[in-house]
């Protein structure tokens, strides 16, 4: 039992249903909702089933590797399937099963919880899904992308691989965690987010983070103008993640927040009419 | 005949749940009535699953008799009395024998017809049409659409169950047709069950692990937690709200008792109690008010015998309280006072300011308040609990838990050696959350949660928010609400437009809204929420809102008069006062006021009247600066022979311009009396025809 097994074991599962293997996105994300793969995919009418691995930057949740639970990066399995099928919560149900977990033995509970991401303009109702009080994934329709109404309904499942790993092998130190049979998660990751940590919340230049905020801000506005929509979204993931560190290192006042999630979800808005075609014609 | 429809649906919200039953069944009933099928018995039942609908009725419409109108009289026959070929000719096209035609009257004069039994539709035809309507007129607070379709819902709908006698009623909603299946427990027991009849259905869900009834699901819980208490001889501690959600949330109640290290313990129970329901739904256990390192959790499964469900959770909890435990260390090496500088950067509302900004401002209210009330002089504690009550917001433990908003600073304040008092007022300055809550125990909490409330509100209102129907984003109502709770539960007795006045003053000239505005709107919110209240506590709505006629300068006062019309309303002299009193309002409309002169009076009812209100007059104003409307109102009843002599014996409408005016101004003087006492125009009595039926 390993991340690595239980990521081949999803996949394997996840495929088999239809979904096309997506290569981790290589910008820096909060998610895997803000990756390509998802955020275009889920604007339009045609089907898509997608799933893959995606490592995830929350700074804010950095800890130094001293708690065994939080950390600044963790990695998400995410799969779109669009239109939501009418058995999906029985597909989600029989991959928990796949994965050996007998469920008669457990708990499990799809417990009302409603995403949003102010930043892209998207939101979705659904649960987050309990395993004996551990939350191992959140279920959400989307609703909203871009600011627009989605049509047909996209399903989202996004599996906490570390939180899901650490029920599997009755964990309770995420650092504890066997990456493959040989290398922990200790290993490969402590020193990074001991690091990592120490960059997030005290190195970062704050003048430097602002600079490419208001860069990234400018060039994504210059692309969308020339309809290069795909290079311009890439810049408000940058813009986003420049905020995020803002953000940790403490740098952002409450108004500048509003104003900032603002800027960003403009520019996304635009990018999503622009790729639905419907920039110019409103 | 039997009418059985379940809605499955993927888990809604308890409060979805709760509220689409509530609809769902006052809508079939009224479109059952509506379509004259008789309904002898209709109820809901429901878990997070499923909404279930059960209901008798009848197989078919109620018969209907019809009036077919014809000609009219004079044309349908002749002078003879006999019919007409016109009359003829109308019996003949309806295939009725023209004897059975017969004058009826309309509004547009005489005309002949006749009646015909109208045989009612079947019931399955009608519920195929008002089935699907009512499904799709539910509505949430937050709906969704799913998969290629355009309904809108609260969560998917996957099965949807219609029997009527046994025999599926054919609709379809948004591509899903009616069937006679349904499934046991999602996870354990998903298989698919053919439906003959409502005993049938509850007994197969009940082996397939789900009980439907809510009552019976909370029962199951409420007496497992006390089987699993009784040894330990402990508590829960209690949760309404939480227990509601999970007798809703599982299908099948298994109740764990799990354990924490008791390290853990140093913690308040406040604390550990929102940790625990945050997140993982769990309660705490107590023992007298003291936590015991164990929780309780609700599975949705029949068993445990591995002990896995309850490991699990006690390996989250820990996790939890790790957290918590880290936060509670990391906040107390920053004490409230260096915390405060903070609050400029965190934002009360774009428009109203920081927290620092609102802060301040508290503290202008707070001091305006102590001066003016009894016993706060005192309570110097209320002015540091008012500069520190917010910053508590820049603490890591709100940023985890905010609705422990205001109790995190109170802890801290106690934990860092703060005087009692001002951990107090600070602990309790959000309370009472809702009029079930308690209100603050402390004066000075008291005082600082009504400036609080009131700053809030005023602020709002002055930024042009209207508060509208089920719209209330900022709270207003249920601070309204909680401000009245605590002037009435503490009989705090000052001014209240003074203080809505000084509020307003503080904000200086932030507030966009011309002052006047704001004032009336504020106190006609203020109106509507002490009706609720004291219409919720029972009272008459038509005492209250007399009482409430004589307006809200001081809250404890307005209360006492609603106490004092209720006390009062059985007595034989109350229904002839109002009827009197309503004569006095009668007269006086659209007459001007004027002044009054003793020496005008001619008859002797006019002069006996006049000194019976002398006296009650002196008599009543100290009683009514004191607040004893019960007195008073017992004093004023005294005017009543007084007036009735007046009545009989005087004509107010003298031809006599002057005794006129003077006769009018003695009774504009006795119903200003009456309208510091109530509006008795609004109170309802029999054989009164301005105010009946409303």
């Amino acid at each position: 039992m390993s991340l690595q097994s239980l990521i081949l074991n999803l996949q394997r599962y996840w495929a088999d249903q239809g979904c096309y293997l997506a290569p981790s996105y290589d910008v820096e994300v909060g998610a895997g909702t803000m990756t390509p793969d998802t955020f275009f995919r889920v604007l339009d009418k045609r089907s898509w089933k997608v799933a893959y691995v995606q490592p995830s930057r929350r700074p804010t949740d950095g800890r130094y590797g001293e708690n065994p639970h939080r950390v600044q990066k963790h990695h998400q399995f995410q799969v779109i399937i669009k239109p939501s099928p009418a058995d999906i919560q029985r597909l989600y149900i029989d991959c928990l099963t796949s994965l050996g977990i007998d469920l008669k033995d457990h708990d499990l509970r799809f417990d009302e919880d409603d995403w949003e991401s102010p930043t892209i303009g998207a939101w979705g109702v659904g649960w987050q899904v309990m395993l004996d009080g551990l939350e191992i994934s959140q279920f959400t329709y989307f609703q909203q992308a871009g600011g627009l109404e989605v049509f047909p309904v996209p399903v989202e499942i996004t599996y906490g691989l570390e939180r899901l790993e650490m029920f599997l092998e009755e964990k309770d130190n995420i650092y504890d965690l066997k990456w493959s049979e040989d290398v922990s998660y200790r290993d490969l990751r402590f020193e990074e987010e001991r690091q990592f940590s120490e960059y997030n919340f005290n190195q970062a230049s704050v003048r430097s983070l602002r600079e490419a905020f208001g860069s990234a801000e400018r060039e994504a506005v210059r692309l969308i103008e020339r309809k290069l929509i795909l290079p311009a979204y890439d810049m408000c993931l940058k813009c986003s993640h420049a905020f995020n560190l803002l953000d940790s290192r403490g740098a952002i006042s409450v108004t500048e927040r509003v104003k900032m999630i603002a800027q960003i979800r403009a520019l996304v808005n635009r990018i999503a009419l622009g790729f639905t075609g419907a920039e110019g014609a409103s | 005949m039997e009418f059985l429809l379940e809605i499955t649906v993927e888990e809604m919200p308890s409060s979805h749940v709760r509220t689409a039953l509530e609809d769902i069944g006052a809508r079939l009933g009224r479109e059952l009535a509506a379509a004259k099928i008789p309904v002898s018995s209709l109820r809901t039942y429901g878990t997070c699953r499923r909404l279930v609908v059960l209901a008798d009725l009848a197989g078919s419409q109620e018969a209907r008799e019809e009036l077919v109108t014809g000609p009219p009289k004079s044309v349908a026959y002749g002078a003879d009395g006999l019919p007409t070929a016109a009359a003829l000719g109308f019996a003949r096209s309806r295939g009725i024998d023209v004897g059975r035609l017969e004058v009826v009257k309309t509004d547009k004069g005489e005309y002949v017809g006749f009646r015909r039994i109208e045989q009612g539709k079947d019931a399955a035809e009608i519920l195929g049409r008002i089935v699907p309507q009512a499904i799709g007129a539910l509505s949430f607070p937050k709906m969704m659409r799913w998969g290629e379709g355009q309904f809108r819902f609260s969560r998917p709908i996957r099965n949807i169950l219609c029997l009527l006698g046994g025999t599926t009623v054919p609709f379809a909603i948004d591509g899903l047709s009616s069937t006679n299946t349904t499934a046991g427990h999602k996870i354990r027991s998903p298989l698919t069950i053919t439906v003959t009849s409502f005993a049938q259905y509850k007994d197969a869900l009940q082996e397939h692990l789900v009980i439907l009834d809510a009552g019976e699901r909370k029962a199951a819980i409420l007496s497992q937690i006390e089987y699993l208490l009784a040894p330990l001889q402990a508590q829960l501690y209690s949760d309404p709200e939480l227990l509601d959600k999970l007798a809703n949330d599982v299908e099948c109640p298994l109740v764990l008792l799990g354990d924490f290290p008791e390290p853990y313990l140093e913690l308040p129970l406040e604390i550990l109690s929102t940790a625990m329901r945050e997140g993982q739904k769990l309660f705490s256990v107590v023992k007298g008010k003291k936590q015991l390192p164990c929780f309780l959790g609700v599975a949705d499964v029949p068993a445990d015998p591995k002990g896995f469900i309850r490991k699990g959770n006690e390996r989250v909890l820990r996790a939890r309280l790790e957290d918590a435990r880290f936060f509670w260390e990391q906040d107390l090496k920053t004490s409230l006072k260096k915390r405060a500088p903070a609050l400029k950067h965190v934002l009360f509302q774009e428009k109203l300011g920081s927290y620092d900004d609102k802060t301040q401002r508290l503290k202008k209210i707070v001091s305006y308040l102590c001066d003016r009330l009894e016993g706060c002089q005192e309570a110097a504690g209320v002015m540091t609990a008012a500069e520190f009550c917010k910053t508590d917001l820049v603490t890591d433990m709100v940023r985890e838990f905010p609705s422990l908003q205001g109790k995190v600073g109170g802890l801290y304040a106690r934990a860092e050696g703060l005087p009692a008092e001002v951990s107090q007022a600070i602990y309790e300055h959000y309370q009472p959350v809702g009029l079930d809550d308690e209100s603050p125990a402390s004066l000075a909490g008291a005082v600082l949660s009504i400036a609080d409330k009131l700053d809030s509100i005023i602020g709002v209102v002055g930024i042009g928010v209207q508060t509208t129907g089920s719209s209330d984003p900022f709270g207003l109502r249920r601070n309204a609400q909680g401000i009245c709770k605590i002037i009435l539960d503490r009989k705090l007795d000052f001014s209240f437009p003074r203080l809505m006045a000084k509020v307003l003053a503080v904000y200086g000239d932030k507030l966009k809204r011309p002052k006047a505005e704001i004032l009336d709107y504020t106190r006609e919110f203020f109106l509507n929420r002490l009706r609720y209240i004291y219409e919720r506590r029972g009272y008459r709505y038509d005492l209250v809102n007399a009482a409430l006629g004589a307006g809200i300068d001081n809250i404890v006062h307005s209360f006492s008069r609603v106490k004092a019309l209720d006390g009062l309303k059985a007595s034989p002299q109350f229904e002839p006062f109002i009827l009197m009193a309503k004569r006095v309002n009668n007269i006086l409309t659209g007459q001007p006021a004027g002044p009054l002169n003793a020496d005008l009076f001619v008859e002797k009812a006019e002069r006996n009247l006049f000194s019976t209100f002398s006296i009650v007059k002196d008599n009543v104003g100290p009683m009514i600066a004191k607040g004893d409307f019960a007195q008073a109102q017992k004093m004023v009843f005294r005017l009543q022979p007084g007036l009735d002599e007046f009545f009989n014996g005087v004509l107010v409408m003298a031809e006599d311009k002057k005794l006129r005016k003077n006769r009018l101004a003695l009774l504009q003087a006795i119903r200003g009396i009456l309208l510091q006492m109530a509006d008795y125009s609004q109170v309802v009595v029999e054989g009164d025809a301005s105010t009946a039926k409303k």
